[in-house]
């Protein structure tokens, strides 16, 4: 189904009692226990610009520890920007972030992924001539602490730092169940296992907040749900506050704490699911008026 | 005053040469995105072959070596060019389309190999002249102004001309005419290009052709003044700088780079040389290039390099 | 069948990490090390050593620094040579202005020079890349040329503009049969490749690859692009400055700023293309093909019966090398050490198809 037609489809059925999704109830039985924190992420006024086109004009909102922060919007909205500022790749014309009560204007890419931020990539940014292994190694980087000429003669502390940071990694290819896949160089893999490899070298930074930018892009069912059930093992065992890009209404509604919506660059919702789905404005924007 | 005009003026003439290569350089990578380290060697290899076939001809035809046979040679050594372009096209840009740039730029510095070693082992290894009927005796200028007058030397204002008509014909061809479109797209990106069914192939022929064509006006000049041997095509490595300087995309660019970095190395060479001990000629252009590199690297009429996340 | 790896499986990860994890491929090393170090020396001559083991040697070593830079970092560099002379005029100046300096000391302080020389030059990877990078190299290539010919400090104020390396000694052993050189080189070689491939698979090697391979997502990890890519340029730059300074003292004896012109640049780049980019052992083929051609073009038409000049022969040299750059760029642009690992593929299943 359509976006859309989801939205539509939610609301004429919001009378009536539905049995919960699987991925809903996952979801359910997770969140007994949660307790979602402080604002941890806060956007002011974010606007941002390239030469004449606006492509963000005057966002604000937060995001909560813990929670799962879905950010919804037709193409083009500005989605994946709103991402890009947060994470020091774009420079916000106006506006700043606040981060665990620093406020920056704009973010260096380094110092977020130091404050233990991470992020996954809408196109896929993986180094597509290293294998698995070695993808989700570049993640453990900024721990990697030892020095070259250590390195160099790979003993003592170079050594035993690498086997330490190895044994870590593995713990993550066995979360995500891609151990048959480990020595493969990763432009030989199927998309859907790239996705996985992304999401691991995000993993192995041990970032607090988790920024995935449509996690779930071309993916089938299945390989859905198993996404799904990583983000929320994610969620729930290690506390790693996501905020998260995605189009699949279903996912969206289902798994998000709170969700934000764009369009044209201009925020036109913010709150529960719930509120959203029956909010005029995105509907509007979804499916368009009648003039 | 006198000797600081002869040095400018020198180094204007130094610089219009140099554009003249950079020309080639410019052209190949407006047209197709890649960056031609054989633009030296195509100058030297067309120098070789149009000094040996007009010397070949007079002899074959039984006539006194003289314009016709030089004007015989110059057309036949064009054809050669084209041919040496399809033959690059063929085995070579055909199977490296939508490669990176600097697989592009390894592969050339191959075809700049293999034509050195081709041309000297069918064409002959010593060292050729070629003579066109340029003149070559200096003419002394404003001698009523300077005691004894400005020495110019009319080798180089002719070659000057030339590099001029040169770069207006091929601004005029690239902006107006439909195949300069095209060019232009292919330039900017090969697949896209491809798809909206410009003939790919064709187009690399006839820009090879052409880079070719400006490498032969090149060699011939340069190989008059020089006598045609090996240090030619390292011509071509005194020109990179000035496409950096000029920017890569731009014919008008090649030119003023050029004349920059010839101004610049002939006054640092009189006025700063003697306090280094000599020689600054060599990589003044290089240091100048880098200078740009690290502040300006699209150069000074480029286009602006868009890094894409 | 002679190539399984039934049975060999890891139980540790330092076992899964080894540079040879194969069995057989450790005892093939093993067996090639006792080769190069016990057999050669006995059966080779001085002619063999000096016309092609010991420049074998050297420019392995040479292809192996730029494969760090180029391969593993993709760092395009035209300068080459440029820090091998900066390592070679450097170890002759230790040597030349400190008495009793010893070689190795004088080795290492020109691969240290070449070093410093070579981050100098890589400062502008920081803010360009690709064939703009190539050109700022270039620079140091002609600068060094410069300084190499003009600036008399450089030579100890030689009058002839060559300079000879004293004789060669460590520690009491003389250094002066081509077999002792051969030694020398090849006892460095092995240290050194030993060296590299660690840090390669190390987590400063990744650091070099992920720049290669996307530079943005790389520093969205925490990767400084600074330090990624000017280690590539310090490594490199003392590998290839002790390559150079081998070239000078071991190979040529005496030499001149032109035996590290540009045309060695250009030599060394191809050899890790055709050997292949990114790989160490590539780097090692690389150069044996360029040490080989010139004698096989120089042997081989003697033996059908065609004769050819020298001169010819170096035309055609020039030519089949330009002609196989081109030819491993389109068909197999990771070069002969891809070669190598699809054969040692197809030798693991053989005689089994697939």
């Amino acid at each position: 189904m359509t976006d859309a037609a989801v939205l539509e489809h939610d609301r004429a059925a919001a009378g009536a009692p539905q049995p919960p999704t699987p991925i809903a109830q996952e979801k359910a039985n997770a969140m007994t226990d949660k307790k979602i924190g402080d604002v941890i992420l806060d956007i002011q006024n974010i606007s941002l610009r390239f030469g004449g086109v606006k492509a963000l004009t005057d966002i604000s909102f937060n995001v909560r520890e813990h929670e799962i922060r879905s950010i919804i919007g037709p193409n083009g909205a500005g989605k994946s920007s709103m991402l890009n500022c947060i994470n020091g790749v774009y420079t916000p014309s106006e506006g700043s972030i606040t981060f665990r009560g620093q406020t920056f204007a704009h973010m260096n890419s380094r110092q977020v992924a130091e404050m233990g931020v991470a992020r996954t990539f809408q196109n896929l940014a993986l180094f597509k001539g290293m294998s698995v292994i070695d993808n989700i190694m570049t993640g453990r980087n900024l721990k990697m602490k030892s020095n070259i000429l250590l390195q160099a003669l790979h003993l003592g502390p170079a050594r035993r730092e690498e086997l330490a940071h190895r044994e870590f990694v593995e713990h993550i290819i066995d979360f995500l169940e891609i151990q048959a896949y480990r020595k493969t160089p990763v432009g030989q893999l199927p998309y859907g296992l790239q996705k996985r490899v992304d999401l691991g070298r995000a993993l192995a930074m041990e970032p607090q907040v988790l920024l995935l930018d449509e996690p779930m892009a071309g993916m089938n069912v299945e390989e859905k749900q198993d996404m799904c059930r990583f983000i929320l093992d994610v969620n729930d065992e290690f506390g790693t506050t996501i905020v998260l890009i995605e189009h699949d209404m279903g996912v969206v509604m289902d798994i998000s704490d709170r969700v934000v919506v764009l369009d044209y660059g201009k925020k036109i919702g913010d709150g529960a699911p719930d509120e959203v789905r029956n909010n005029e404005d995105v509907i509007r924007a979804y499916l368009g008026t009648s003039h | 005053m006198a000797f600081f005009l002869e040095t400018l003026f020198g180094g204007l003439m130094v610089g219009t040469l140099y554009a003249l290569v950079a020309i080639g350089f410019v052209l190949i990578f407006k047209a197709s995105g890649v960056f031609n380290f054989a633009q030296g060697a195509m100058v030297l290899f067309s120098a070789l072959v149009m000094a040996r076939f007009s010397q070949w001809i007079p002899q074959w035809l039984g006539m006194e070596p003289g314009l016709l046979g030089n004007l015989l040679a110059i057309v036949v050594t064009l054809v050669c060019m084209v041919i040496v372009a399809w033959v690059i096209e063929r085995l070579a840009l055909r199977h490296l389309v939508n490669q990176e740039p600097i697989i592009l730029l390894m592969a050339t510095l191959g075809i700049a190999y293999l034509l050195d070693g081709f041309g000297p082992m069918v064409f002959g290894s010593e060292v050729y002249s070629i003579d066109v009927g340029m003149p070559k005796d200096p003419v002394f200028l404003l001698e009523s102004t300077f005691d004894g007058g400005v020495m110019i030397s009319l080798e180089d204002l002719f070659a000057a001309g030339i590099a001029a008509i040169m770069v207006v014909a091929l601004s005029i061809f690239f902006q107006k005419t439909k195949t300069g479109r095209a060019l232009r797209a292919v330039a900017d990106d090969h697949q896209a290009a491809q798809s909206i069914g410009i003939p790919l192939s064709r187009i690399w022929v006839i820009v090879w052709s052409v880079a070719g064509a400006v490498a032969l006006v090149v060699g011939v000049i340069w190989g008059s003044k020089l006598g045609v041997q090996y240090s030619l095509s390292l011509v071509a490595l005194k020109a990179l700088p000035v496409v950096i300087l000029g920017g890569l995309t731009s014919l008008p660019g090649a030119i003023i780079g050029g004349l920059i970095i010839g101004v610049g190395e002939k006054l640092s060479e009189v006025y700063i040389g003697p306090m280094v001990g000599g020689g600054i000629e060599t990589w003044f252009a290089y240091g100048l290039a880098l200078c740009f590199l690290l502040v300006r690297p699209q150069g000074l009429f480029g286009d602006k390099i868009i890094d894409r996340v | 069948m002679f190539y399984r790896e039934n049975g060999q499986f890891k139980t540790s990860y330092a076992a899964d990490q080894q540079i040879f994890t194969v069995a057989q491929d450790r005892y093939a090393i093993l067996g090639l090390l006792a080769i190069a170090f016990l057999v050669v020396p006995m059966v080779a001559n001085d002619y063999t050593f000096q016309a092609i083991l010991i420049p074998f040697v050297i420019m392995s070593l040479g292809a192996l620094g730029l494969n760090i830079l180029v391969g593993y970092c993709g760092q395009i560099s035209l300068g080459t040579a440029a820090f091998m002379a900066v390592g070679a005029y450097a170890a002759y100046n230790f040597q030349v202005r400190f008495e009793g300096m010893p070689l190795l000391v004088a080795l290492i302080g020109g691969g240290l020079c070449a070093m410093v020389v070579g981050v100098l030059f890589g400062l502008p990877s920081l803010r360009i890349r690709g064939l703009y990078l190539a050109v700022a190299t270039l620079a140091a290539q002609f600068f060094v040329d410069w300084l190499t010919t003009r600036a008399a400090w450089v030579t100890n104020n030689s009058s002839s503009g060559s300079v000879s390396a004293r004789a060669l000694e460590i520690a009491g052993w003389k250094i002066n049969t081509p077999m002792d050189k051969y030694l020398l080189c090849l006892g460095i070689l092995t240290l050194l490749a030993l060296a590299m491939k660690n840090l390669v698979r190390s987590s400063v090697g990744r650091e070099w690859m992920a720049m290669r391979d996307m530079d943005v997502a790389a520093s969205v990890i925490g990767i400084r692009p600074v330090y990624a890519k000017l280690s590539a340029f310090a490594v490199s730059s003392f590998v290839v400055g002790i390559a150079g300074a081998l070239w000078g003292f071991v190979h040529l004896g005496s030499w001149e700023p032109a035996a590290f012109s540009l045309d060695r640049s250009l030599q060394l780049l191809f050899m890790i293309i055709i050997g292949g980019l990114g790989s160490i052992v590539g780097s090692i083929f690389g150069a044996a093909f360029f040490v080989l051609l010139p004698l096989f073009l120089n042997q081989v038409p003697h033996w059908l019966g065609l004769p050819i000049s020298t001169a010819t022969a170096t035309y055609l040299e020039h030519m089949i090398f330009g002609a196989l750059i081109v030819f491993f760029l389109i068909v197999e642009p990771h070069g002969l050490a891809k070669l190598w690992a699809t054969a040692r593929q197809k030798l693991r299943v053989w005689p089994f198809p697939h």
